[in-house]
Formats: structure tokens, sequence, C-alpha cells
């Protein structure tokens, strides 16, 4: 079995093996209790971020596809009469490559659905010549609406004798016989990544198109991660006069993202939450390394995935689960909570010891109060995601600068961090500062957004205004006394002595009302933002309610393989934790213990070599080491060494080298 | 074959005289004269068989000091060691240096001294002399070792015991072990630090010994070899691979929530893969469509190490399962995952189909539309991809297109276990080497294959043979002009090889020419078609050059060719 290259598993067939198996199962599943409930509680949790999900997305790029569909159905219009330039249209889908294949896989599907059109798209990989590319073409379109046998007849056999000599398989007359068979209003063609493209094949396949727009209605789509004006640059002049182009524009993955964070992670109804630290890293790595809407949700199905299935407190967020279904390990579990501990700290530092000892004994008194303070911590946390969310639309609507985005306010609200920061100063100064106009956009706005938590009466605050606005008789807005403009300095020269002294301008009548509102509506905020922005972390069963561990999270998605390897070669004991080869324990610091693997000791020397390796002499220092003792050359050493020669050349460490015979050359350095 | 030999027996002589006088020079208040002497006899027993292995030895055995030293081993073959006394030759730098080394040693001496006499003595008791001296140490780093490493004879006449001893240069191994202990290249660089250490110029050096073709195992040997091999950390690793397999119901998991398996680490993850398989399959068996019938779970198992797994094998397996037997599947691989997919959406299966690729990361499956394509079919929500790979750089086979799709997560599963299954040792040994000549079975099977061939085939290759044996002798033409000015010679030698190795190999278009005076064959076809054979046999190997020109050579070395020569000429005469 092992050297094929391929086959169906058949289990071994001796029944003796199946006993063992099944104990390892049963004792499995005691490690895991209740893991269908939980699991059953995953799915709920996650359904319903996941359709918040689904709802962004197609909201997100909504406007864009259907102005492409739209595009594409009143391209089709002009039948009959030849055109002179090819329909295109440029899809200026941005940088992150990774999303434009959903991007245009959701196109296909709105084209296809709501007009009568074909539509292929063609990737860079699969296209490297031109032949290549109509031979994809003609298979892609060809093969839409047939079966795979009656497209093949129309390759190989079929039409030959009928139209005098058999066409070629990139011969887009496959595409004619097609499109008179079918007779579709156009034939979408969308080209995925253009930047991707030989210049040449894309000139080329522009050329070709044209010459067959007279039988065949094609229509281009090019995706362009950059920007228009670098598409038209590639293309020659002649090729440009054949396109007529439009442009449109996708709505970039950063903001989808954004958009994304503030529906699953902040938003105000979560039963489960993403901590501060691990959706700071998820955006970390969209902004760094990925730029992918899949990506960023994958990583959070991951974070509720890993919640349910790995913490069994997590079975309190089930909705509607009684005491009775609860076993008494689960209580058992949230006993050991560190949360619990500091909170039975803190209880009795308060002189509640009965009250602790009824917790610590009874499953039932802690049931109720773990249901209370789940309540609780939602609601905090929700009350948390609503003042990070006004406290971004006040930053917006005042436009401070530098811009913050929804999520890095909340990673840090989350984190405990952002009340008292000089970013809440910043921002509360600013509010005090802000004219009439300004502030009558905030309280617009804060009305649209409908906060429930928050007890500020937005729409009183704004009758208020509107009052004091339209009483003013001043043509400017009005200002609050904390406003720059209302100090002056003034110079004194006293005895050669300059100095300067600030003073308010005297205010106006509307102007100490206006200011008056304006500290009301600071200080109310200020009040609302104080009791909300508090320590998640600290509260009780925040475990339960907030995932924040990275640890699973990070090694599964931006694993170090090499790393791993590197480590598992220069210190075997890590992994191994065996008695024999432990370093720290050996007083000789850094001796190449005997007892290591034979790949681990020729790594360690592979490590301290040069660039150049003379094997004979790696052969050598390996003898020296493993044959410690022994009178003559086992060819068991021998064995060993040609293994872990040849496993070093498999990971790529090493290559021949023809520099020197008998020389390998080192191709890979440790953690670099 | 003679010569070097004659020149081993000299380095071991030799050797088990140099070792001695190190322990002595190295440590003179630990060691008793006369214990070396004991020492010695023994040595030199062994030093007929495994003649490198002795001296390290014996340091090994020494607690302490010397134990720093051998952790450098390897990094003191960088640097060649006669390449000192050709530098002291030439005059009056020779002194100067000569004045620093006694210096050195007189320091490095006084470190040994603190160092065994107390390593608790505090850092006050490191006056300015010691700083003077760890100062002096430092700065001409691995130059020549400490007093161990350097051949000192030449250059320092003041002990007239040591000169005594003096061995001439150029016997290389031993002069590398004196070398090994030489603690002198910095360690403990940062990683970028030590990539320029070691690639910085003229850095590389290393001696010119040759591994005798008789350590090398062939595959009866080895595998004979591998029997009666059990493995010191079984207990170990299996317990490794028990702790991968409580994992197996979470990776379960993660293939029901739609992601795809990525493991990798070091070891051979077949083992692992094999009993997840098995997981799967009994977890099958108790779902719906398989519970209670006789119908058993396929699970598509593909082993990408297997030569020339292709795309195509991959997926015509997973054709054959998927879509019933009755449909005309395509030929093409494109059209082939196109219609597999279209299948699994338009009639899906009642539960995903799992497919295993070991070493997904194997050189068959990197080439260029293969990773895309199996990222298009792991994309697929009815399919399951539990895939294993091997190299540390795995990841570089994605893009972040590619990776998104493929929807892997990754976990760590480091084994240990052999790469038996992966790994065709022998051959890959041969191969590193240079040596993949004794693939086909050495002289006696290219004699074996020539017979069998038509004489045109014989005379080419005779020509092939004498050529590349004449452009070696260019080669080495200098080396032996100064052969006799034995010292310098390897060091010449050692300078010489580079260039000349470089040009490896008979130009195809000069064989052509040779091949057409000797009437060996008329036109190209008939000389292409004479190579093929020779290619099919694998008895000569091409490259193309720098310059773009094609050379042939046969993989094998001087004295195997010399041979090779003489039985070929024997032959036709």
């Amino acid at each position: 079995m092992e050297h094929e290259k391929c086959y169906i598993y058949a289990p071994p067939e001796s029944n003796s093996e199946e006993r063992p198996s099944k104990r390892v199962r049963t004792s499995k599943l005691q490690s895991q209790p209740q893991l269908t409930e939980r699991l059953s509680t995953y799915r709920e949790v996650w359904a319903q971020q996941e359709e918040r999900i689904q709802q962004t997305l197609e909201n997100a790029d909504s406007v864009t596809q259907e102005n492409i569909v739209k595009f594409v159905a009143a391209s089709t219009t002009s039948e009959g009469e030849p055109q002179a330039s090819i329909p295109t249209g440029l899809i200026v889908a941005g940088p992150s490559i990774a999303s434009h294949g959903l991007f245009f896989s959701r196109l296909g599907q709105n084209i296809r659905s709501e007009t009568d059109s074909a539509y292929a798209v063609l990737t860079s990989g699969e296209c490297p010549n031109l032949k290549t590319l109509l031979k994809c073409l003609v298979k892609k379109i060809t093969s839409l609406k047939d079966d795979g046998d009656e497209h093949d007849d129309l390759i190989n056999s079929g039409f030959s004798a009928r139209n005098g000599p058999k066409l070629l398989d990139f011969d887009l007359g496959h595409v004619q016989m097609w499109q008179d068979k079918n007779e579709t209003q156009s034939i979408v063609v969308a080209i995925q990544d253009s930047e991707a493209f030989d210049t040449a094949v894309l000139v080329e396949l522009v050329d070709t198109v044209h010459s067959w727009l007279d039988r065949l209605p094609f229509i281009l789509l090019f995706g362009i991660a950059t920007s228009a004006e670098n598409f038209e640059d590639r293309m020659s002049g002649k090729s440009l006069r054949y396109l007529d182009g439009q442009k449109f524009d996708v709505t970039q993955s950063d903001v989808i993202i954004e958009k994304l964070f503030s529906v699953t992670v902040a938003n105000a109804d979560a039963r489960l939450r993403i901590g501060p630290t691990l959706s700071h890293r998820l955006l970390d790595r969209q902004k760094d390394h990925v730029q992918n809407v899949q990506d960023f949700v994958d990583g959070l199905k991951y974070a509720h995935m890993s919640h349910f299935y790995a913490s069994y407190p997590s079975i309190f967020l089930r909705k509607g689960s009684t005491y009775t279904d609860l076993p008494s390990e689960a209580f058992e579990a949230v006993r050991n909570l560190p949360s619990f501990r500091r909170w039975i700290e803190t209880l009795l530092q308060d002189g509640n010891a009965s009250e602790v000892r009824t917790l610590l004994q009874s499953d039932q008194s802690l049931h109720e109060e773990i249901a209370k303070h789940i309540k609780l911590g939602q609601t905090a946390l929700t009350s948390l995601s609503q003042a990070a969310i006004l406290f971004h639309n006040i930053r917006e609507s005042l436009q401070i600068s530098p811009p913050f985005r929804l999520s890095t306010i909340w990673t840090r609200a989350a984190a405990g961090d952002l009340s008292g920061s000089p970013l809440y100063r910043e921002t509360m100064l600013s509010l005090k500062k802000a004219s009439s106009d300004k502030l009558k956009q905030l309280l617009i706005s804060m009305e649209r957004l409908n906060m429930e938590g928050s007890s500020i009466d937005w729409a009183k605050f704004n009758q208020n205004l509107l009052k004091l606005v339209q009483n003013s008789d001043g043509s400017g807005p009005l200002r609050s006394q904390d406003d720059v403009r209302n100090d002056s300095v003034r110079t004194t020269v006293i005895a050669q002595k300059v100095l300067l002294s600030k003073h308010k301008a005297a205010l106006s009548e509307q102007d100490k009302a206006y200011s008056e509102l304006v500290a009301q509506l600071h200080d109310e905020i200020d009040r609302y933002m104080t009791s909300a922005f508090i320590d998640p972390q600290a509260m009780f069963l925040s475990e339960i309610f907030m995932y924040d561990l990275k640890s699973p999270h990070v090694e599964v998605f931006q694993p170090k393989p090499r790393f791993a390897i590197e480590r598992a070669l220069a210190t075997p004991h890590d992994y191994l934790g065996c008695s024999c080869c432990d370093r720290n324990r050996t007083e000789e610091e850094g001796v190449l213990a005997a007892t290591q693997p034979a790949t681990a000791i020729l790594y360690q020397l592979f490590l301290e070599s040069g660039t150049l390796i003379n094997a004979s002499d790696l052969w050598s220092a390996f003898e020296a080491i493993v044959e410690e003792g022994s009178e003559e050359s086992d060819p068991k050493t021998s064995a060993l060494i040609q293994r872990a020669l040849a496993e070093l050349r498999y990971l790529g460490l090493v290559k021949p080298s023809r520099k020197k015979t008998d020389h390998i050359a080192k191709i890979m350095w440790k953690g670099l | 074959m003679a010569i070097p030999k004659r020149k081993r027996e000299e380095n071991e002589n030799l050797e088990t005289d140099a070792t001695p006088r190190k322990l002595r020079a190295q440590a003179p208040d630990e060691e008793s004269a006369n214990e070396p002497e004991i020492q010695t006899p023994s040595r030199r027993e062994r030093g007929q068989i495994a003649p490198i292995a002795a001296t390290p030895k014996s340091i090994l055995k020494k607690p302490g000091i010397f134990n720093d030293a051998i952790v450098s081993t390897p990094k003191s073959t960088r640097k060649l060691v006669f390449e000192t006394p050709s530098k002291s030759t030439n005059g009056t730098p020779a002194i100067v240096r000569n004045a620093d080394r006694s210096a050195r040693r007189k320091s490095n001496r006084r470190l040994l001294e603190l160092t065994i006499n107390g390593v608790g003595s505090d850092e006050e008791d490191l006056g300015e002399e010691d700083a003077l001296a760890e100062q002096i140490l430092s700065d001409e780093e691995e130059r020549t070792g400490i007093n161990v490493a350097i051949p000192e004879e030449p250059t320092v006449p003041d002990t007239p015991s040591k000169r005594g001893r003096g061995r001439p240069k150029g016997s290389g191994k031993n002069q590398k072990l004196r070398k090994q202990r030489s603690p002198t290249p910095p360690q403990e660089l940062p990683p970028h630090e030590e990539y320029f250490w070691q690639n910085r110029p003229g850095g590389t050096k290393t001696s010119n010994n040759t591994l005798s073709s008789q350590n090398l195992l062939n595959h009866d040997e080895y595998f004979q070899a591998m029997q009666s091999y059990t493995e010191r950390h079984e207990p170990e690793m299996d317990l490794l691979v028990e702790l991968h397999s409580r994992a197996y119901d979470q990776w379960l998991f993660e293939l029901e929530e739609g992601f795809n398996l990525c493991l990798y680490g070091y070891g051979s993850k077949r083992p692992i893969t094999d009993a997840f398989t098995k997981h799967i399959y009994e977890r099958y068996l108790t779902l719906s469509p398989y519970k209670g019938t006789r119908k058993t779970p396929k699970i598509i198992v593909i082993n990408g190490y297997a030569p020339n797994t292709s795309l195509k094998d991959i997926l015509a397996m997973i054709a054959s399962i998927v879509i019933p037997t009755n449909k005309k599947v395509p030929n093409q691989p494109l059209a082939l995952l196109n219609s597999i997919l279209n299948h699994l959406t338009e009639t899906p299966p009642p539960l995903p189909v799992p497919v295993v690729i070991n070493s997904i990361d194997s050189p068959y499956l990197r080439k260029s539309p293969t990773p895309s394509m199996l990222a298009t079919l792991a994309a697929h929500s009815h399919i399951k991809l539990i895939s294993t790979a091997d190299t540390p750089n795995f990841p570089l086979l994605w893009d972040i297109g590619l990776r998104t799709q493929s929807k892997f997560l990754f976990h760590d599963a480091t084994t240990f276990a052999p790469y038996d299954a992966e790994i065709d040792t022998v051959e890959t040994v041969n191969e590193l080497l240079g040596r993949s000549g004794r693939r086909i079975g050495g002289r006696d099977g290219i004699g074996f294959v020539l017979r069998s061939l038509p004489e045109n085939a014989r005379s080419l290759f005779r020509i092939l043979v004498t050529e590349q044996l004449a452009l070696l002798f260019m080669d080495n033409a200098n080396d032996f002009d100064d052969a006799p000015a034995t010292p310098k010679n390897k060091k010449v030698a050692a300078t010489k090889n580079v260039p000349a190795d470089t040009v490896q190999g008979v130009e195809y278009r000069v064989l052509y020419h040779k091949a057409v005076e000797e009437f060996v064959c008329s036109s190209e076809v008939g000389f292409r078609t004479l190579l093929k054979e020779f290619h099919d046999h694998q008895m000569i190997e091409s490259r193309k050059d720098a310059m773009g020109t094609e050379r042939l050579w046969v993989p094998f070395r001087q004295e195997e060719l010399e041979s090779l020569a003489e039985d070929l000429s024997s032959d036709m005469m």
C-alpha cells in the first residue's frame, strides 16, 4: 500500500485490533462530557453569526454587482447591428486578490440568473498563452449547458464532416456552433486577474475577440487589482480602440472586514464574543498578510469552534439549560475557573463567608449565580460594544483626526484600556469644543443609531440645540466656552517684561446657553462611557462568554512548520521528552548526545558547518559521536548516517554540490 | 586506490601521535605526561578501522573543558589547517603571527587554568590580564585554533619536543579532527549573522577527504543493517503518535465544519494518517448510509511521494468513487476535475468524501497546475482533504488565494518516525554525493548494458569516458605539476579544484564531432538515438551549464572511470 500512488483505504482485517480502539473511544468520551450539547450550542450560535456575515457580504458589493449585471444586460440589447468595439467592464477589485475569486463567482451567479448570458472566468494560471486560453474558454463555454458527453462529441467527432476540415480544439468556431444551438444573448468572459496575464496574451485575446464580434456577442470583464489607468497603459493603442470600457469600483476588503467586525464581534447581541487579544490578532493578520474576507470569517468560526469544543463551561451558554440537565462536573469545572477564584476572593474580602460556602458546596445556588452572571456579563459587553460604537460615532461626526476604526476602538475598549486613555480624553475634549453645526450632525447621527442601552436622551438634546440655533441671531455657528476661538491671548509689557495672559472672550447669551448644553451632554456621555468601559476580563465567568485564547488559533492559521522541524531536529528532547537526550540535565552543556535520533545529530553537525560540507568529514564526525566506545565501524551506523543524510536531503536542507567531490551544499540556515 | 590508502595509514600514525601532544599542550596541569602514552596503543588499533572516530572520542570522555570544544566540531571543518603553513612561509608575517600566537597560547592557557582550577572564580579575579587574554583570543578568532588546533611545528621553534613530532601537511583527516576541537568560530550568533558568517568570502574551506565507496551501503546492506536496528526512542515515538491520536476527534470535528487538514512536522506522518483514516472509517461505519449495511465507506489515500504521482491519477481515483461507473468521464484533468465537482454539487453524497494525501508537497505534486487544482478540489464542501507536508517551506506552495481556497487548518504532527516509504535512502544519498552511477550496479552493470548494445554504442561510450577522463586530467594537470612539493601541494589543489570542477562533463558538440570522426555515427539523429539508450539506462547524465551548452558525463569518479576505460578498450581491442 505504501508504495502505491493512490488506493482506497481498507481496514486491517484482524479483529483483535478493534478492541483497544474502542476502549480508547469510551475513555475519550469521558474526557469530553456533553460534547454534543456544546456542539449544538456552537452550531446555533454560529448559524446566527453566519447569517449576519452572509447578509453583510451580500450587501457589501451588491451595488457594484447590480451595476455590472445592468451593464451586461444593457450591452446585449444592441443586437443585430455590428458592434465596433467590445463592451468591456473594468472591475477595480483592489489588491486583496484572495477575495476576487469569490467576487467573480458571485458575479457569475448573478449574471447567469438575471440575464441570458454565458459566463466564463479565466484565471492566469489556466492561460499561459493564447492557445490554452482559447482552449479553456471553448471548454468552459461549451460545457456550460451541455452534458460532458455532448461536449466531447462536439470536440472530437461531430461537425467535422459537415463543415469541411475538422476544427481544432482552440477554435472559437466551437463556441459559434454552441451559440447557434443555445442562442444566448451574450457571452461574458471574465479575466479574473488581469495583472497576472501576459500583456501579449491579453492583446491577442482582445484582437481575437474583436474579430469574432460580428458572430459572437462577447462581453469582456477585467478584474483589476491596481488601477484602470495601469491597465490602460499595458494595452496597446490598437486594442484599446477595440474596447468600450466602463469602470466599476468594488468595495475593498478592508472596508468589508470592518463591517464584518462590527456585525459579528462588536455586535450588540452576541452570545459569545471574541476577546481583544484574539480580535487584535485577526485584524492584524488581515492588515499585514492576507486581506481576505473568507479568511477572517474562517478565523472567527474557528474561534467559536474552539471555545465550544474545548471548554466545558461553555455548556452554560446553552439556552434554556436547567439545573437538572447539568452534571456536577460542569459546576466543578466552573469552580476551577480563575475568574471564579477571583470572585470568591473578593467575596471573602467583603466578608461574605457564608455565601462563599454555599457557592462552593451547593451546585444549585452556583447555577443560579452563573445564570445571573452570564446575563450580567453579556449585558456589560453589549453596553461596552454600544459605547464603542458611540465613541466611534463621536469621532467620526466631529471629524477628529486621526480617524480610528471601530475595530481598533472596540479592541482597546474590550482590553479595558480605553477609559482614561489619551485617546478618550482627546475625544471628550473635542466634544466640549464642538461648535453647534458639528454638534448637530453628531446628535442627528446619534439619533439615527438609536441606541437602547444608553440613557441619554438624544432627541431632547437635539431639540434644545435647535431652539438655541434658531434663537441665535449671529451668522456663524454657536461656540462653546472651551472653543479655542473664544480664547484670546493678551500681551502686556510691564517693566520690559512680556506677560502673556489668556482671556476668555465675552460670551454672548446664546453662546453661554450653548456651552451649558454642551457641558451637560459631555457629562452625560462621559458618565455613560465610564460606566460602560469596564475591563471585561476582570468579570466573573468572562472565560465563558468571551473567548480570548490565542493558543490553538495562531498555530492553526499561522503555522511555523520550519520552526517546528528545526526545533525537532535541534532539540529532539522538546518533542520526545526522553530521559536520555535532555540537554539541560546533562551538565556538559552542548554536548551532542549520542542517544539522540541520528538525523538530529547529523542536523546539529550540519548546523555548525559552513556552506559547503565535506560528506566524508561529516560522516566521520557522526561516527565519532555515535560509535563512542565501540571498536569497529558498524554497518548499522553507516545505515543510520545514510538515512539521516537522505532525510536532510528530503527536507531540502542540503543539495548535491559539484564544487568538490563528496561535498554537499547547505541551502537552509536555521532560524532564518 | 593504492595511493590514498597509504596516505591514510600515514594519517593514522600521525593522528595517534598527534593526540597526546594536544592533550599535553592543552591541559598541562591535569594530564600526567605518560597518560597519553597509555592511550596510544589502543587507539592505534582502533584507528585502523575508524581512524577518525578515535580522536574525538578521547575527548568526549573528558569531562569539563573539552566539551565546549566538541560542540563546535563541524564548524571547524570550514578552516583548512594547511593553509596556515603556506602563509607562514611567506616570510615576515609569519613571525608576527607567531608572536601573536604564543601570546594567544599563553592567554589561552591562563584561561584554561582559570576554568579548571576554579570555575567559581569570580569576576573580580578576572583582572586586566585575563581581559587581555580574552581579547587576544577573540581577536584572531578561529584563524588558527587555540594551541590545540594549529599545526604549529614549522612556526614554533621554541618547543623542540613538538618539532620532533612534526608531520607533513596535507594529512587531511587528522588535521580536520584537530580543527574540530577548536572552539574558535563565534558561538551563539543570531541566525542572520550566522548566515553571513558561514557565507563569508573564503569561508568555505573544507578538507579534501573523500568517502570511500565501501562506506556507502547498497540497498541490500542497508536494509539488512536497518533490520537489526532498533530505535532507541521507540516508546517516546509511540507516545507522540498516541498524543496525536487524542486529537483525532477534534480533527474530525474540524473536517465536519468544512475545514481541511494539513499536518506538518518532522518525521513521517504516515502512521498518523493511517490511524486517522482508520478512525474516519470507523466513524463512517456508525453513520447513516453505512450503518447496518454491508457497504463500506470509501476513503481515498494518495501517496504523493510515490514517484510520478500525477494529478490525473488522483482525479481518476476520486472520479471512480464519486461518479457512477456507467457515466463517461472526460480524460483531461481540468475537465475531469470540473465534472467531479459538478457531479458532487448536483448529487451530493450522503457523507463528504475524505481524501488523504500523504506528502502534498512532494516534487510530483508541486508543478504549476496541480496545487491550484487541488485547492479547487479541496474548496468543495463535499471533499475533505487530509494532507501531510514534509518539507519545512511547504506553505510557499500556495499563495493567499489558493490557501484561502483550500481552507487548511495546520497541525503540528511531529512523529520522529523514519521516512521509510517516502525516501529511497540509498538512492538519495548516492545522488546527493554525486554517485548515481552506483544505481545501475557500477562498472559491472555498465558492462552488462554495453554488451547488449551494438558496437557503435560501445564505441561512443568509450569516447565519452576517455574524453571525460582527458578533461579530468587537464583539470588536475596543474596540481600534479608540483606534486613533489608536498606541503604546498594540497593547498594548491584546493584552490585549483574550484574552477576545474565547474567545467564538468563533455560538451555535446565536441562529443558529437568526435563520434562522427570515429565513424560511430553519421548523423545527429543517430547520435541522439545512441545517447538515448544510455540515458534510459542512466549511464550518462546531462545538464546545461551556465553558458547554456549541453554537457554530458558518466556519473562515476575518476578511479572508476579509469578502470571503466580500461575495460572498454580491452573489450574493443
